[in-house]
């Protein structure tokens, strides 16, 4: 009998061990200075994951329909939190711990390859984000984070996308007209 | 007036340090409290902060643009008022704590709603900053450095007397808002 693959071991443990909670929209996950120590799966409902500055909330992540999220660099250090996580619309979160999850991954050598691969696809998720900053055509930013989430207008409102592909939202409204 | 940089920079970090105390008090009140407002008229707590943060968006780039477009000066530094800016200086000053009902600009206006403690948040970043420019500042010529004002970009008011309005004007709203959360608290 094949053995199930990390991923759906992952979920599967979600499913078992996993606490659910419910959280309203405007309610904080997680807040900056607390110590990340969930991992989140969004069942339904929507995230934000962002970085407040002297004038404004840079958002750097979303979380919606089965994404897989948290604050990550505070997750791996287990250092205070850069970001704060907020509920954008009522959320229900399938939450387990990260001694859960570390469990979970050094339980066999396939779990740990497939843990790898995953952080890999992580990684150059966050190089193709450091890539849409870099890129100056409105447009062309778009049409990138489209491409790797198609649904986004349908699970995140127009001015958080806006905020995510650091434009005013008037220009997003332009560009998706034109 | 005629200041010395030592001691202006020192009374505005002074005041300033205590603003910041302020708002780290606010943190540990309920949401309901901060947000209570005590006629429709007067402002909530968060309110009050976000009317400064809205300010600090304007402010603390141009002082920071002054900053680093003015040569830092090794020697003693006094500082002259401007007419004007004295005259800024010296409206939002708080005198005796007596608090003068003023009326803002409308684009300055703050939220009627939606304000969380990522208002607190961002005033303590804001006030960070503030406290980083502020020393910076003091090796620097005030009244040859000029900033221009919110209310038009033309009129320019010597940096040091932009600093007295700006410091001034959040301890002003800082004491606004701790009546704001004590009156509930009645």
């Amino acid at each position: 009998m094949e053995q199930p693959n990390f991923i759906e071991k992952l979920n599967a443990t979600f499913e078992e061990f996993g606490q659910q909670k419910v959280v309203s929209r405007g309610q904080f996950i997680l807040k900056v200075g607390e110590v990340e120590r969930n991992l989140y799966f969004v069942k339904s409902g929507a995230i934000r994951v962002f970085y407040l500055t002297e004038f404004d909330e840079q958002i750097i992540r979303f979380g919606y329909k089965d994404s897989l999220i948290n604050s990550l660099s505070s997750f791996i250090n287990q250092n205070p939190s850069e970001f704060y996580i907020e509920a954008i619309r009522k959320t229900t979160l399938q939450i387990i711990s990260r001694d859960k999850l570390y469990q979970l991954v050094n339980e066999n050598e396939e779990s740990l390859k497939q843990y790898i691969l995953l952080l890999e696809t992580l990684i150059t998720q966050q190089i193709d984000r450091e890539i849409d900053l870099l890129i100056t055509s409105p447009s062309e930013r778009l049409k990138r984070v489209l491409s790797r989430s198609p649904n986004l207008f349908q699970e995140i409102p127009l001015k958080y996308i806006a905020s995510y592909l650091r434009m005013k939202p008037e220009t997003l409204s332009r560009i998706r007209n034109s | 007036m005629q200041f010395e940089n030592k001691t202006l920079i020192h009374e505005l970090l002074l005041l300033s340090h205590q603003s910041t105390q302020a708002a780290l008090q606010f943190k540990n009140l309920p949401i309901e409290q901060l947000n209570f407002r005590e006629t429709e008229n007067s402002w909530s707590a968060l309110q009050c902060l976000d009317h400064l943060n809205k300010y600090g968006e304007f402010y603390l780039p141009e002082i920071d643009k002054q900053i680093l477009n003015n040569p830092v000066q090794n020697q003693q530094l006094s500082f002259k008022s401007g007419v004007l800016g004295n005259y800024f200086a010296n409206l939002m000053q708080v005198k005796s704590g007596q608090l003068k009902k003023m009326k803002s600009p409308k684009d300055k206006a703050p939220s009627n709603s939606g304000l969380t403690l990522i208002t607190i948040d961002k005033f303590l970043k804001q006030q960070e900053r503030l406290i980083q420019l502020l020393t910076d500042a003091q090796a620097i010529n005030l009244t040859t450095a000029k900033t221009p004002i919110s209310l038009s970009k033309l009129i320019k008011l010597r940096l040091g007397d932009t600093l007295r309005f700006y410091v001034y004007h959040i301890d002003r709203h800082v004491i606004q808002a701790q009546t704001a959360v004590k009156t509930m608290a009645r």
